[in-house]
């Protein structure tokens, strides 16, 4: 290789590209009304967590007067007070808004990484690491989620660390299966049999040449991800199954369902821990649609069942291509590329809400 | 080509299966020197010499008492005469014959909102692709925008808060007698049915909305097919067209994802029943977690993991049955 100083250089011009496309991904998904909402309301969350200890008005761990028992919402207390120990929920949501975010972007950017690694290296080097990897994705598919995490939340404990890396060891096989259809693709694909011609390395051609081609994918999937990760921890909190040290929403709930607010008509006390995680749920799902409709403007609004369909369809997709001879392969990998281009080509103006 | 590739999909689910057998097996003894400890854990007012005898007691109870590859075989061996094993509750009752009282409830749960999820959201999802664009879609479109970033526990808790207790239409918590009296006489129907209206309301809710927006999607991509554009040039009529070339051809992707659905349905189910107090699986499954009854634990999983394979296996066969391509290259 060239000398340090060139590598250094290179590796800078490297992060300001990535940094500047990151910048034009962010500006399309503003363009979006669904994507503006999105991002408005993710950056707010966001805020609120970094500034909680400034921005809440009381101390949310208080439990020490007992005069506040069960109040309703008034200007002191923005959102009422908790039945049984008097803590003020205002409080209590702002920094439950913390846990929420850390989990859900934590554990959404490490199954991006893990998911594309794994998926990219199951499309590409194929063989041995394809069906040992895709093994382990059937194998993690039909083992049901919420009782495995609770089972290994019994085992390891329930330290927030803990349950993330819990969330990202059963979160990624998705992911790296959609990954790989794609890289199955990708692999056919002209500049990926020049740069195999030119003798690039296998992990060259991975890193630099299909794993960008993945990208906006992993950008999405990070949101989704992100989205289901907060749902399903703020159920698995609301089991008594999280970290129990901290303030979270579906802790929020949990006690305000153990604390009698359904009997003695405590309403604020449910729906306030309710609004934040279906806001959070909601900004993130809005940026995960948006960009998904950036990449595939044929198809308009998804839900989960949908992706399930997807999922299938991909694998039957999949099935009859490799069913297909080598002739028919190539043909059909051209004309998916030529398809690409020219949606690439009327992207930029073609996009509409 | 058909047999062997159907013989060759059916071998790989014996293959998971075993796989999820084993880390069934192994998972809940990672970080257990010894399951009796997990069983009894030491208390203060007791002497080490008592402590050993009861160890000891239970060790040889459960069988801990041989090497875990002794007891991975025996489990194996129980397995094959459906014996899961025994639970660590009093009276150390057959993990099957708990699962099995159970069962019969949480199915009641999920069939029922699986049924209504799919006849609602069906007609429903029809309708908005029908009239896309209209109104019909718009309600749609938005409803399920809100709906989807709603998890099903906070739904519950306000029809609980609503329906359950300042309105008192439907019971909020789960008539604790409901299972011991149950019988088949059309007044204990009814109590189960009203018993079970908000748990299945809450969950059917997600449901109805998830099966819709697939509908819809799936109705509009069979609407713009190349198959669709010839019947209309044959002149076929409107309703010919809707009803036996869209509808029957947009229904396949829904009917064979049922069976994946159910199982999830069920595994989600845990949180829904905890708060309705429901005497399903869900219960079980966090009673079991409580008192650390891994045996149990195990039990559940393996049931509902079963039961995924199972589903998956026929989604596949299904396929192959509709698409005779699918099974010239196996790569899944």
């Amino acid at each position: 290789m060239k000398n340090k100083l060139s590598i250094k250089h290179r590796i800078l011009q490297e992060i300001l590209k990535r940094l500047k496309n990151i910048g034009l991904f962010l500006k399309r998904i503003w363009s979006h009304k669904q994507g503006k909402i999105g991002l408005t309301v993710v950056t707010l969350l966001v805020l609120i967590a970094i500034f909680a200890p400034w921005i809440a008005p009381f101390d949310p761990y208080d439990v020490s007067d007992r005069t506040l028992k069960g109040l309703p919402p008034s200007t002191t207390h923005l959102l009422g007070t908790t039945l049984n120990t008097g803590q003020d929920i205002f409080s209590m949501l702002i920094y439950g808004t913390r846990i929420s975010l850390i989990v859900g972007v934590t554990s959404g950017i490490c199954i991006a990484l893990v998911g594309s690694i794994l998926g990219v290296m199951a499309g590409y080097i194929g063989g041995a690491v394809d069906s040992l990897i895709m093994r382990i994705v059937d194998i993690m598919l039909v083992i049901p989620t919420l009782p495995l995490v609770i089972v290994l939340t019994n085992v390891f404990g329930r330290d927030y660390w803990i349950i993330i890396l819990i969330f990202v060891a059963l979160g990624w096989t998705g992911l790296s299966r959609t990954i790989r259809s794609l890289v199955l693709v990708l692999k056919n694909s002209n500049y990926v049999k020049a740069a195999e011609l030119a003798g690039a390395s296998r992990w060259h051609i991975m890193i630099r040449h299909i794993l960008p081609g993945t990208s906006h994918l992993l950008i999405m999937s990070t949101a989704l991800s992100s989205a289901g990760i907060m749902v399903a921890e703020a159920g698995l909190s609301f089991l008594g199954l999280g970290d129990p040290t901290a303030i979270s929403w579906g802790k929020m709930l949990a006690d305000a369902q153990g604390g009698g607010a359904l009997l003695f008509g405590a309403w604020w006390w449910i729906i306030a821990p309710g609004v934040g995680i279906f806001l959070a749920v909601f900004s993130f799902m809005r940026i995960g649609i948006v960009m998904e409709e950036i990449l595939n403007p044929r198809m308009k609004q998804s839900s989960g069942v949908y992706k399930i369909f997807k999922n299938l369809n991909s694998a039957y997709v999949e099935d009859v291509f490799n069913s297909m001879d080598d002739n028919q392969k190539i043909g059909i990998t051209a004309a998916t590329e030529s398809k690409r281009k020219g949606k690439e080509e009327t992207d930029g103006t073609g996009i509409e809400t | 080509m058909k047999k062997s590739y159907v013989i060759k999909r059916i071998l790989y689910s014996v293959f998971v299966f075993a796989v999820v057998i084993t880390l069934n097996f192994f998972i809940p003894r990672i970080g257990v020197e010894d399951p009796a400890e997990r069983y009894y854990p030491p208390q203060g007012n007791m002497s080490e010499i008592e402590y050993e005898i009861i160890k000891q007691a239970t060790r040889e109870q459960y069988g801990f008492d041989v090497s875990p590859w002794q007891q991975y075989l025996n489990y194996l061996e129980g397995l094959t005469h459906g014996d899961l094993g025994m639970s660590f509750r009093s009276g150390s009752p057959a993990v099957a014959d708990l699962i099995i009282d159970r069962l019969p409830w949480t199915l009641v749960l999920s069939v029922s909102t699986m049924l209504i999820g799919l006849i609602i959201g069906i007609m429903f999802g029809v309708i908005a692709a029908m009239k896309r664009g209209r109104w019909q879609d718009t309600v749609l479109l938005n409803a399920s925008t809100i709906m989807i970033a709603l998890p099903s526990f906070f739904i519950a808790l306000i029809l609980s808060f609503y329906l359950g207790f300042e309105y008192e239409i439907f019971p909020a918590y789960t008539d604790p007698n409901m299972v011991s009296n149950f019988e088949w006489t059309f007044a204990s129907l009814r109590n189960v049915a009203q018993n079970a209206a908000l748990p299945v309301l809450s969950m059917a809710v997600g449901s109805i909305i998830g099966y819709a927006q697939g509908t819809r999607n799936a109705v509009i991509a069979v609407t713009n097919e190349d198959f669709i554009l010839t019947a209309k040039a044959k002149g076929l009529k409107q309703n010919t067209i809707r009803y036996k070339h869209i509808l029957r051809n947009s229904m396949l992707p829904i009917v064979t994802s049922l069976g994946m659905s159910i199982s999830g349905l069920i595994g989600g189910q845990v949180v829904i029943e905890q708060i309705f107090n429901w005497n399903g699986m869900g219960t079980l499954f966090l009673e079991a977690n409580n008192m650390n009854d891994y045996p149990l634990m195990m039990g559940i999983m393996l049931l509902l993991s079963g039961f995924t394979i199972l589903a998956i296996l026929v989604t596949d066969l299904i396929y192959v049955l509709l698409d005779p391509r699918v099974t010239v290259g196996d790569k899944r």
